[in-house]
């Protein structure tokens, strides 16, 4: 039967406190948590290149048109508001700001909503 | 001539002339250690997959950016629109009056109010709707003035709650009642960015926040007038983060930090209107 030979038990000196931030620090420190280079061929690399500029380019478009948008609301508004310039009284009615934060039960949407998504009788 | 050199003669003697320049090799150092084949890898920047400090991004869904784009940036437009609203100038320095010699050259009075120049302050219009562009946690423990170990147990907590690795701070003057010397590290701090921040983001108004019972809200004079707004947690509020709730046992002693929000807003109103629509509550 095969036993491995142990010349030294490692005795620590260190007691469990000690230890404790011992292996807090190992847990904090970067030796041996950094993973490994990835060796791409040139295929894979010109694969994950195209991929990349793909998703550039996709997101330029996103952001492109949501640039765009913003930007005719905002034209919607100031157009809105000159037009309202024809009644006084609308007109001071709408550049009044309100200073009230967004309510808080406006909730960032999530992937899973629970299953009753609105409280019908809800009370402040 | 004598072509060989003698210790006797001196090489001008042996020069038909000589150069008044400084010789520039003296001048510029070139450390030629770091042009080695070696650290050629290190020049790749650091989005190429091909570098050592290549960090994959857009790995999963960020359901806050994309909240924001979609829903809150026209929102805040609409509720920071004002008409025929004009750029605020905030007071700059003073120039001498140039009715005498002896104001010439004098250097510039300070603004009216303030130490330095303020920024003017641009209507928002679809161009510069403010936005969250980073969360800073600055974390200064006491204990680890008195027992240098507690600052290991202090970025442990922060690295794990953040998904980011702190930096230490230390102190920057004695103060000789309070333990206080120049040199000595007390805290750490980080700098949360993009996905980081948007999840740390969530986590504070959705696991955390709602469970402190003694929490009322951000306080409304919270602000440094420049659209960076600030609150602190207390060392047993930190126990609701979920990565340190499942894990109480290895986290004997926890510490509060101070988060602060940084905004691309020109006010603090501003800045409160844009984190209370990303569900920060304000008291």
């Amino acid at each position: 039967m095969f036993k491995q030979f142990v010349r030294f038990k490692s005795i620590s000196n260190t007691n469990a406190s000690t230890q404790k931030v011992v292996n807090q620090l190992s847990a904090l420190s970067a030796s041996r948590k950094q993973p490994k280079l990835i060796k791409l061929s040139a295929q894979d690399l010109i694969k994950h290149q195209t991929i990349q500029n793909a998703w550039k380019l996709y997101s330029d478009k996103l952001a492109r048109e949501n640039r765009k948008m913003l930007k005719e609301q905002y034209e919607s508004i100031y157009n809105a508001m000159e037009e309202l310039k024809q009644f006084p009284e609308l007109f001071e009615a709408a550049k009044d700001d309100v200073k009230a934060p967004f309510p808080l039960e406006m909730r960032i949407p999530t992937d899973f909503p629970p299953n009753q998504p609105w409280i019908y009788n809800y009370e402040k | 001539m004598n072509r060989i050199r003698l210790f006797s003669t001196t090489t001008s003697l042996c020069r038909a002339g000589y150069s008044t320049v400084e010789p520039v090799h003296h001048l510029v150092p070139i450390r030629k250690s770091a042009l080695k084949p070696g650290y050629k890898e290190l020049l790749i920047p650091k989005d190429d997959i091909r570098s050592v400090g290549y960090k994959p991004k857009n790995i999963q869904h960020d359901r806050v950016n994309d909240y924001y784009e979609n829903q809150l940036k026209s929102d805040l437009m609409l509720r920071l629109y004002e008409h025929d609203s004009e750029t605020v100038i905030g007071s700059k320095l003073r120039p001498w009056e140039t009715d005498s010699p002896y104001k010439l050259y004098r250097r510039a009075r300070k603004p009216k109010g303030f130490y330095r120049p303020q920024k003017d302050i641009k209507p928002v219009t679809f161009k510069n709707v403010p936005e969250l562009t980073s969360i800073s946690i600055n974390l200064y423990s006491k204990e680890a003035l008195e027992e240098s170990w507690v600052n290991i147990s202090t970025r442990l907590q922060i690295a794990q709650i953040t998904n980011a690795k702190p930096k230490r701070i230390y102190n920057k003057s004695n103060v000789l009642p309070w333990k206080v010397r120049q040199g000595k590290p007390c805290g750490c701090k980080v700098e949360l960015v993009e996905e980081d921040m948007t999840q740390f983001l969530s986590t504070l108004t959705e696991l955390v926040l709602p469970r402190i019972r003694t929490f009322k809200g951000i306080s409304k004079k919270s602000g440094d007038k420049n659209g960076n707004i600030t609150f602190g947690l207390n060392p047993d509020d930190i126990k609701f983060f979920p990565e340190i709730e499942n894990f109480q046992d290895l986290y004997p002693n926890l510490f509060g930090f101070h988060i602060t929000f940084k905004t691309s807003a020109r006010t603090d109103d501003q800045a409160r209107l844009l984190l209370s629509s990303l569900g920060l509550p304000f008291n």
